[in-house]
């Protein structure tokens, strides 16, 4: 699987990797991107399974990623969990609206992750 | 003196200290800071408030807590303010400014990216007006820092 962790904070893009890595998943390829735009040129160019987004980052928001990828006919079944600080209901909302596949608040658990993690690839298996 | 709204800030920056640092922390009485006052840190992260009300939530630390932080986080020891230390304080800010989000759920707020100012005895450029601004300071078995909010219309005296 390669996934494709999406933070304009290096710590976090570190914490969401070495979380994924403490759940087993250490044989996947991890990418990184800094922000949308970073993460739109990679999703164009190389195969991405899942998409870890943070919210709120500079050029390309996470936001506007999800709204442009949902538009993509190749990107619409992609499995997209936004990571974000954005903790009110109608920012769930509003990101659950623009497509997302789940939405996790920071600071970031394990469980948390392990939880969410699962959800989307359950969906996905079936 | 209208400070309820503070609350939500309160117990954000004490949950992601918690679940970041596992650090407990305890806050300390809330004083008013006049808007020119130089603050007595050796690093600050701000972040904007807008929407439906407007202003400025500012963490502040001494380099030594910020840098311990830092360290817990990448798993080895910081001796200087670096970018890690930077990249730390303004995430920290900005999942207590979401994280409060959810306890003014009545307002629609928005925020914005993290700036930081370092250097001793720094200096925030407060929103003119007469905006109280109130500090919470918190200490932890292993220093003291900041929390700063000012916001128009929600916190009066």
């Amino acid at each position: 699987m390669r996934i494709l962790i999406v933070d304009d904070s290096r710590i976090m893009r570190n914490i969401v990797k070495n979380t994924l890595k403490a759940l087993n998943l250490v044989n996947e390829t991890f990418l990184e991107a800094a922000d949308g735009q970073e993460a739109w040129s990679i999703l164009e160019s190389q195969e991405v399974s899942l998409l870890f987004l943070d919210w709120n980052m500079p050029n390309l928001n996470g936001l506007e990623l999800v709204k442009r990828l949902r538009a993509t006919a190749k990107f619409q079944s992609l499995p997209i969990i936004m990571v974000t600080s954005e903790a009110a209901k109608y920012n769930v909302i509003e990101a659950v609206k623009a497509g997302v596949s789940d939405y996790l608040v920071k600071p970031v658990t394990q469980r948390g992750l392990e939880e969410k993690l699962r959800r989307v690839l359950q969906r996905g298996s079936q | 003196m209208n400070i309820q709204y503070i609350t939500p800030f309160i117990q954000a920056a004490q949950e992601a200290i918690l679940q970041l640092f596992a650090l407990e922390t305890k806050a300390l009485t809330p004083y008013l800071v006049k808007k020119d006052e130089t603050l007595d840190w050796d690093i600050s992260a701000i972040i904007g408030i807008a929407g439906e009300a407007r202003g400025l939530v500012v963490l502040s630390f001494p380099s030594g807590l910020a840098q311990e932080l830092t360290g817990i986080l990448r798993g080895a020891a910081k001796t200087a303010i670096d970018d890690d230390v930077v990249d730390t304080v303004g995430e920290v800010v900005n999942i207590i400014a979401g994280n409060a989000k959810k306890g003014l759920e009545q307002f629609r707020l928005l925020i914005s990216l993290p700036s930081i100012v370092q250097g001793p005895r720094h200096q925030v450029l407060w929103p003119s007006g007469p905006v109280p601004i109130i500090t919470i300071p918190f200490s932890t078995s292993r220093g003291h820092f900041s929390l700063s909010v000012g916001l128009e219309d929600l916190i009066t005296l």
